[in-house]
């Protein structure tokens, strides 16, 4: 049995979602509205192998895919897990080097984009929609462990000033420009071909052109846009988009991963 | 091919690829890189490594500048006894448990770490000296990192903050350890290279958090890595101090 816990495909969610199609394996999909903090009331999924971790698991929110009775968390490792435990596609690069790259791009992405373009998107999507609700604080209030309240409550306790956004749209920079300049050696992150590496980049540069316009366009990063475009059109991707029942699911977006507290 | 390792003190990220080149008998030529004598910020060192971190593993013309990622590698890489699990599963549970001890547990325990030991060991410097040295940082993150140990910029806050993640993560692991022997479950591993290093002191710089009594499974698991010979042969490369404190894993030394 392979399930796959999924709100709308962006960002990280969209991670597992392409790998599987890719692999072109037989899956469910388990529908929350991460919005709407479903994601606190998974039942169905206490007791499962690995659910300590599940739990704190460090994107803060995020997808979980369940296979029989172990779950397993954290977008990243997932597309491994995918990768090594199911048939179909080879989607792991092959020499011990091309897998390292692989292992670092997503290991500082996670890190630079996965926790820049949340707060980025939550903020010009998410937010005025929690403020238009009553009740939300009581919600976040109550959501536990204490590091994932706070990236809710950051949204809607004035952490978020606009010179912290131009900062955190000037620091997506670093990262766009390090996969620019990787594009200039090859087509693919990691190796001569497609592989996680390049699902993991694209699931979290997808929503930049949209949230940093000035950072990711024609002009500055043409490789990059070149490449979200040929990802865009491979049809294990826009099989996973087609799963959006907002029909825009570049827009929605929960609080990602903490930003690094230390060096 | 020789594999010649950048690395500091065995311990945190410069142990990582030690004890994995020594677990898997790969000779490599050591550099010992002076953390503390900001070696890792002079032009030389920058011309292999331009992000100035420590450590960074050349093999041929490849140069590896990731800790875990590069152990990784050097499993897949070299004959010598498998240190990841067979089962996608465990392997899975083996790199979740190392993001946790990279990204939440290792950075808390790190953040007390310099301000009682990498601090003070070169706040004696003259002023100019630091903030030159602070100047020639490449990253920005490792420049705030620096200048907070140098002039003891770290506020009661996020102190205590990274003291609740210590205690919190302590807890977390001693329960893990409960239900498996080992980080990945029943086979040593990289994740238990990565967490030896991490929180071998733990007994020390956590005395009423990591004990006999309070996590009896943190410490049986720490001094059978302890006992192993390539611990052993990777802690005598130590030059400081901060190496010695391993010796605190002798069984019977605190019976």
């Amino acid at each position: 049995m392979l399930e796959l816990y999924t709100s709308e495909p962006n960002t990280f969610f969209l991670k597992p979602l392409i790998a599987l199609n890719e692999k072109q394996v037989d899956f469910e999909i388990r529908w929350f509205d991460a919005e709407n903090f479903e994601q606190f009331a998974l039942t169905e999924l206490e007791g499962l192998e690995n659910e300590v971790e599940a739990r704190l698991h460090l994107e803060r929110e995020g997808p979980l895919l369940r296979h029989d009775r172990t779950l397993i968390a954290n977008s990243g490792f997932m597309l491994e897990y995918i990768a090594e435990a199911l048939p179909g596609a080879a989607l792991l690069p092959e020499s011990p080097y091309d897998l390292y790259r692989a292992h670092a791009s997503a290991q500082f992405l996670g890190a630079q984009l996965g926790s820049l373009v949340p707060v980025l998107g939550c903020m010009k999507y998410l937010a005025p929609k929690l403020m238009a609700r009553a009740g939300v604080a009581d919600v976040i209030s109550r959501i536990e462990p204490e590091e994932r309240r706070q990236g809710w409550m950051a949204l809607l306790d004035g952490t978020y000033t606009p010179e912290i956004l131009v900062s955190a749209r000037e620091r997506l920079e670093v990262p766009v420009q390090r996969i620019e300049k990787q594009l200039a050696e090859g087509p693919w992150l990691a190796g001569a071909d497609y592989s996680i590496a390049d699902i993991d980049a694209f699931a979290l540069l997808r929503p930049v052109p949209d949230l940093a316009p000035e950072v990711a366009n024609e002009k500055r990063t043409p490789r990059v846009l070149e490449y979200l475009a040929r990802i865009g059109q491979r049809p294990a991707v826009k099989a996973s988009l087609a799963i959006s029942r907002s029909g825009n699911p570049g827009q929605h977006f929960v609080p990602g991963v903490e930003p690094s507290r230390w060096g | 091919m020789t594999v010649h390792l950048y690395h500091w003190e065995p311990n945190a990220n410069s142990g990582k690829p030690m004890l994995t080149l020594a677990e898997k008998g790969v000779p490599f030529e050591s550099h010992y890189t002076d953390l503390l004598k900001f070696d890792q910020h002079q032009p030389d060192y920058l011309a292999i490594n331009p992000d100035g971190t420590i450590p960074t593993l050349v093999h041929g013309a490849r140069v590896l500048t990731e800790s875990t990622p590069m152990m990784e590698y050097i499993d897949d890489e070299f004959e010598g006894p498998p240190l990841k699990p067979r089962d996608p599963k465990e392997r899975w549970r083996m790199r979740w448990w190392m993001r946790f001890l990279d990204a939440y547990y290792g950075p808390s325990l790190s953040m007390i770490g310099w301000s009682v030991f990498v601090g003070p060991a070169v706040r004696q410097r003259p002023k100019a000296e630091l903030e030159a040295a602070i100047a020639r940082i490449p990253l920005e993150s490792r420049r705030i990192a620096w200048r907070k140990a140098m002039f003891n910029e770290f506020s009661a806050v996020e102190l205590d903050e990274s003291r609740r993640r210590v205690r919190f993560c302590t807890g977390v692991l001693e329960q893990h350890l409960t239900r498996h022997e080992w980080i990945a479950g029943k086979a040593f591993s990289l994740g238990d290279v990565n967490g030896f290093n991490l929180g071998y002191a733990l007994p020390l710089s956590q005395p009423d958090h990591c004990n006999d009594q309070k996590t009896p499974h943190i410490m049986e698991w720490l001094r059978k890595i302890y006992e192993r010979p390539a611990t052993k042969e990777v802690w005598k490369l130590g030059r400081t101090t901060m190496a010695e404190r391993v010796k605190f894993l002798e069984r019977g030394r605190n019976a």
